[in-house]
């Protein structure tokens, strides 16, 4: 399901009202040109996933957190932010989940090269 | 009221099985705030498969999860076969489902044998257990060559097939263990240390651990009905006859009771596919025949693994991934670490940990 960056809280709101209540996983793909977030949910009771997909731009990535409706986003938005460098709006902080060095760098971007840090504004 | 106190617990801890750090904050000796530090076996294996051809990935998937590795194996191969739309033959199928309850089989022996240790029954469980798990290897070293690592799945098929003589000498190992498994029970059902230690701690109530997002064992000693076994049917699944464990309490003994009576029902599965296997060739293709693929394919494909649900998503680039996604059971388990030991006591935290069956590796990935 292809949605607007912007109205992704609203479409899991209802998504959750009709019964997709469980968080299977969010992630990424790096397309150069553009980021393609995905977030996998599910209905237990029915037995039905739903992938849910939107694009966001190469530079300044930004995606709103769910953590709100799913506590389980907590850490697979922590990753995605390191990952991608995608930035988590409307949370608070938190240190560095997985990455042990300076934090710099989005390791699964296409461009990340090893020892070069990476500046997310740049793309 | 006593002061707070913060201790640190790891990154190196007999009881955290891997490398996990905790900074736990106490009041007296109750925990009120836990943060779990992971990452320290981070290696990058999505981005590192993006650099690899498509079979030379199997033996990264392994160490994903060292105590289940052909399962893990397993479920990359079929995302692979998935995406170019192999069929498995038939006779593999048997064979895979063979291996891979022997697998849990012997990951949910692991199990057992950890969560007595952290609880306090220093390593003589632990060792009568590793000593049953050792003839499941054995068992599969039999079967694939390998005792720790398989790399026995190939697409469309197997490395090896089973050798002949395997369902005689496995019924025997199979009848060894039922028996040695009920003797577990009884045994730690008439310890009140294990029943006290693990009854009503760490409960997590169904509706939390469904907005968690919690998977396998977790789920179902929570009284969820999901096994993605029955959910997303795969392979002979269908034709055999088994029931998903679910249990209601949702605490550590909860938890502990849905992997024996899994070890108990995968014993079943087992014999009942070893049975009825037909004969026919189950080997795969040789790994270099695999060709380039567009990009325009994706594929999601889900395994019930021994320690949860795992799910790979993959979009192909030539002769290479172009992005694997991998969904880790192990690392969503151990976010619960994050909010079950809040309110209980500093040692009852291990009894959850080993409750929750963490794998490292599969964490960090």
């Amino acid at each position: 399901m292809k949605i607007k960056c912007e109205s992704l809280r609203e479409t899991l709101s209802e998504k959750i009202r009709e019964g997709y209540t469980y968080l299977e996983k969010i992630t990424a793909t790096d397309y150069i040109d553009h980021i393609e977030a995905l977030y996998f949910i599910r209905d237990i009771e029915k037995n039905l996933d739903e992938l849910i997909r939107f694009d966001l731009p190469a530079k300044n990535p930004k995606v709103p957190s769910v953590m709100d409706l799913y506590i389980g986003a907590d850490w697979y938005e922590r990753e995605l932010g390191e990952m991608f460098g995608i930035e988590i709006v409307g949370r608070k902080a938190k240190r560095l989940l997985l990455e042990k060095w300076d934090g710099t760098g989005a390791p699964l971007r296409k461009s990340f090269e090893w020892g070069k840090p990476y500046d997310s504004k740049s793309g | 009221m006593m002061a707070e106190t913060k201790i640190n617990i790891g990154p190196v801890h007999p009881s955290t099985h891997g490398v996990l750090r905790l900074v736990v904050t106490l009041d007296g000796d109750t925990v009120t705030h836990v943060e779990p530090h992971i990452g320290f076996l981070h290696r990058g294996v999505e981005k590192l498969v993006e650099t690899r051809m498509y079979m030379q990935s199997p033996s990264y998937m392994e160490k994903l999860d060292y105590v289940a590795p052909l399962c893990h194996d397993e479920l990359y191969v079929s995302t692979v076969e998935a995406l170019l739309g192999v069929t498995v033959k038939e006779r593999a199928q048997w064979v895979r489902v063979v291996q891979m309850e022997l697998q849990r089989i012997a990951s949910h022996l692991f199990f057992l044998g950890t969560v007595l240790n952290d609880i306090g029954q220093l390593f003589t469980v632990f060792m009568w257990v590793f000593k049953d798990r050792d003839l499941v290897l054995r068992l599969l070293e039999e079967g694939t060559g390998g005792r720790m690592f398989y790399v026995n799945m190939r697409v469309g098929g197997v490395n090896r097939d089973l050798p002949p003589g395997f369902a005689e000498h496995a019924c025997k190992v199979l009848d060894y263990l039922e028996h040695r498994v009920k003797e577990y029970e009884d045994y730690l059902n008439s310890s009140s240390i294990f029943m006290e230690r693990m009854k009503g701690i760490g409960v997590l109530d169904s509706r939390k651990a469904i907005n968690m997002g919690v998977t396998g064992h977790m789920l179902r000693a929570s009284g969820v009905e999901y096994d993605a076994r029955k959910a997303h049917p795969y392979y002979i699944y269908e034709k055999l006859r088994f029931r998903q464990m679910v249990e209601n309490g949702g605490d550590c003994y909860a938890r502990y009771k849905v992997r024996m009576r899994e070890i108990v029902e995968s014993i079943r599965l087992v014999r009942e596919a070893l049975h009825s296997m037909p004969d026919g060739d189950a080997l795969g293709m040789p790994i270099r025949l695999i060709g380039p693929l567009p990009k325009e394919k994706e594929v999601v494909v889900r395994r019930e693994l021994p320690r949860g649900e795992g799910m790979m998503y993959l979009i192909p680039d030539g002769q290479r991934p172009y992005r694997l996604a991998i969904r880790a059971p192990c690392f969503i388990n151990a976010y619960t670490l994050e909010h079950l030991p809040v309110g209980h006591r500093l040692q009852d935290l291990f009894a959850i940990m080993a409750s929750i069956d963490l794998v490292l590796a599969d964490v960090d990935r």
